[in-house]
């Protein structure tokens, strides 16, 4: 570690301006993560814009902050209203309210909180000592590698996230499609322009992701004419008094709930929500009184809110060194690390150092933000979880257009944003799922520049992609997935074709899918 | 809306088969047998692929197990204000730089806080507040050229 970068990092980060910057970021990400339906990845996208005009350090501290705090957030109205507040709380949303309406609300919060920041926490020290011998062993890597591990995580966010895998690939395959358009990265010709000038610079990367995230989440919340209900909604009290029992009966689970997170979130294509199920199955399945889960149990809550939390630095980690997001949040930061001329990477280590110990230091203090942070915004909720929604979701259209009008001072951008969000709501709509194509779409020129000079080098020879050791594995690993949910894909349709026989028969029993 | 698998199938194939043409009309990089078009063919293919097995299972759902083409939204949808948040984007888009900022965004905020039946007294105020904000924020910190319209004289 180079002491002097280190230095320069501190007195980047411990800037008023960037501290302030942090700050509103994290309200924010509070704000809006607390609000069911309205997503971190919204949250994120509404950000992006701001830090446009930005200095990379406030920027990177915006985006990290927000997206911390939103997650924890989300936990707030699992707990009140049973209603996530984000996708990656979902996975322990019943336990929560079953515990508040066992009277144990404080409990239920006070023990999110704090493993949230403590999961985070845990996350950001294995990303400070993995992520730099990481990249050092990354220097070697050629474009072989690079497309491999590219194809690898493309193939991973669509293989964990989706039920449909058909449709996961279709999602794949439209955002790289999505990225092609504009000049082709190797000989400059215009692709898909239809003779605008606008789109020969490629569809610009953030007003698709104000659509997509932005957008179609506005239409969804105002379509749907149920308001949320008017619950009533529980008074807290002192959140901390149960928690240092529950630490000290339940530790090791905090250490395995935060590795499980850790280890998914740094892979790449698996984030936050994943994160959350897996180990909240995994705490299941090893637990001394598994009768007692989804009845209001701490134990789960334990490890699925500190994998969370510890996926988020997690997913950093292929972020940073490779430049490879572990999920469609990730992939939104690293969109805003590219626009800020950052390219991350392991030379990044090298050449840069500064802004890696800047991000790590930012992850350490968003994290320990959170818990005072945190516990205002649950004295709040009540206020917070009161606004109503038809008053916020005319402010945020404004807002997108807004913020997407800024990223090209021209309304294509807007007409960009208006149709990647009814795309998005009509993917949503159908099943597709929209993450894979927002990280395809931030992907997608690096896979084809790796792969284009990949065929250069080999001379068009396919052989060539599997020639040296590492790029091989990866190779085969990546195949190997493909097959299996090919054949995976054929059974489910073929079990299901079997099912509907046996439920034509009269008197049978359809089997449960 | 909720579509058959087969319509959003067919679709699919439609893209993939327009992507693929346009790319084969690619020109070539000398002396290789490919060139910019090959990433976007590759692509075209497993969009074609992805989109026949989507039909042909939709056809299957649709013939085998009376699955209709499309479903309308379950009832408690509404389609108006789908059209309304649409529109008022598309306002924006055609009509932001004659108008001006300031006078569309009040437009479209008042447009949708009427829809959504927000009382007068909580629609106007906020309405005022959330586009002064924007225009403060966006023109004078940021430098957004935000369009000043009808009420450049004024500003």
């Amino acid at each position: 570690m180079q002491i002097d970068a280190l230095m320069e990092a501190f007195s980047l980060v411990f800037d008023p301006f960037v501290l302030l910057v942090i700050f509103g970021a994290a309200v924010f990400g509070l704000f809006v993560g607390a609000i069911p339906g309205l997503s971190a990845g919204m949250a994120l996208a509404l950000l992006v814009p701001i830090t446009f005009f930005m200095d990379p350090v406030p920027a990177i501290g915006a985006i990290v902050s927000v997206t911390a705090m939103a997650l924890f957030a989300g936990d707030i109205p699992a707990a009140l209203l049973r209603m996530p507040g984000t996708a990656a709380s979902a996975a322990y949303t019943d336990e929560s309210y079953a515990l508040a309406q066992k009277g144990q609300l404080d409990l239920a919060l006070g023990v999110n909180l704090v493993f949230s920041a403590l999961g985070g926490l845990f996350g950001v020290a294995f990303l400070i000592v993995a992520a730099p011998s990481l990249a050092e062993f990354a220097l070697n890597f050629s474009t072989f590698e690079y497309f491999w591990l590219t194809a690898l995580g493309l193939t991973t966010s669509v293989l964990i996230t989706t039920e449909n895998p058909i449709k996961g690939v279709a999602s794949l395959l439209i955002g790289l499609s999505l990225g092609t358009v504009g000049l082709d990265p190797s000989a400059g010709f215009p692709r898909f322009t239809f003779g605008s000038v606008e789109l020969m610079g490629g569809i610009h990367m953030i007003a698709a992701i104000i659509g997509m995230f932005a957008l179609s989440e506005i239409l969804r919340n105002a379509m749907s004419k149920q308001k949320p209900e008017q619950a009533a909604i529980q008074t807290t009290s002192n959140i901390f008094a149960g928690v240092w029992p529950v630490w000290k009966k339940y530790w090791t689970h905090f250490f395995r709930g935060s590795a499980i997170g850790t280890v998914i979130g740094a892979l790449p294509g698996a984030g936050a929500d994943i994160a959350a199920w897996v180990s909240y199955a995994v705490a299941k399945r090893f637990s001394k009184e598994p009768e007692k889960f989804g009845t209001g149990h701490i134990e789960g809550i334990v490890d699925a809110t500190s994998a969370n939390n510890s996926a988020l630095a997690g997913a950093w980690i292929p972020a940073t060194v490779f430049g490879i997001p572990g999920d469609s949040l990730t992939a939104i930061a690293i969109s805003v690390l590219f626009m800020k001329g950052m390219n991350p990477g392991p030379t990044i280590f090298t050449h840069n150092p500064q802004f890696i110990y800047a991000i790590f230091i930012i992850f350490v203090l968003a994290n320990i933000a959170m818990v005072p942070l945190g516990w205002v915004m649950i004295k709040f909720s009540k206020q917070v979880l009161r606004v109503p929604r038809d008053v916020l979701l005319p402010i945020i259209l404004i807002f997108s257009i807004v913020g997407a009008f800024a990223m090209t001072n021209s309304v294509y951008a807007v007409s960009l944003m208006l149709a990647t969000g009814v795309l998005g709501w009509l993917m949503e709509k159908n099943d597709f799922p929209v993450g894979p194509v927002i990280l395809a779409l931030v992907l997608g020129g690096i896979f084809e520049q790796n792969f284009m000079s990949s065929m250069f080098k080999s001379d068009g020879s396919l052989l060539a992609f599997f020639e040296r050791p590492i790029a091989g594995t990866l190779g085969v690993l990546t195949l190997s997935i493909w097959a299996f949910m090919l054949v995976s894909g054929i059974r489910q349709g073929a079990r299901q074709r079997a099912g509907r026989r046996l439920s034509r028969r009269p008197g049978a029993q359809a089997p449960s899918p | 809306m909720r579509v058959n698998d087969a319509v959003s199938g067919l679709i699919l194939m439609l893209f993939a088969a327009a992507m693929l043409m346009m790319a084969s009309q690619f020109p070539g990089f000398p002396g290789q047998n490919y060139g910019p078009g090959l990433f976007p063919m590759v692509l075209g293919f497993g969009i074609l692929l992805c989109g026949g097995i989507l039909t042909a299972r939709g056809l299957v759902a649709h013939f085998s197990d009376g699955q209709p083409w499309w479903l309308r939204d379950p009832a408690g949808s509404s389609f108006l204000s789908f059209a309304l948040i649409v529109g008022s984007v598309l306002f924006y888009i055609f009509a932001s730089d004659t108008v001006g900022f300031i006078l569309s965004s009040l437009a479209i905020l008042l447009a949708l806080f009427a829809r959504f039946r927000v009382r007068w007294r909580v629609a106007l105020p906020v309405a005022i507040g959330t586009t002064l904000a924007m225009q403060y924020f966006f023109v004078n910190l940021m430098r957004v050229p935000l369009a000043r319209g009808w009420l450049d004289s004024v500003l």
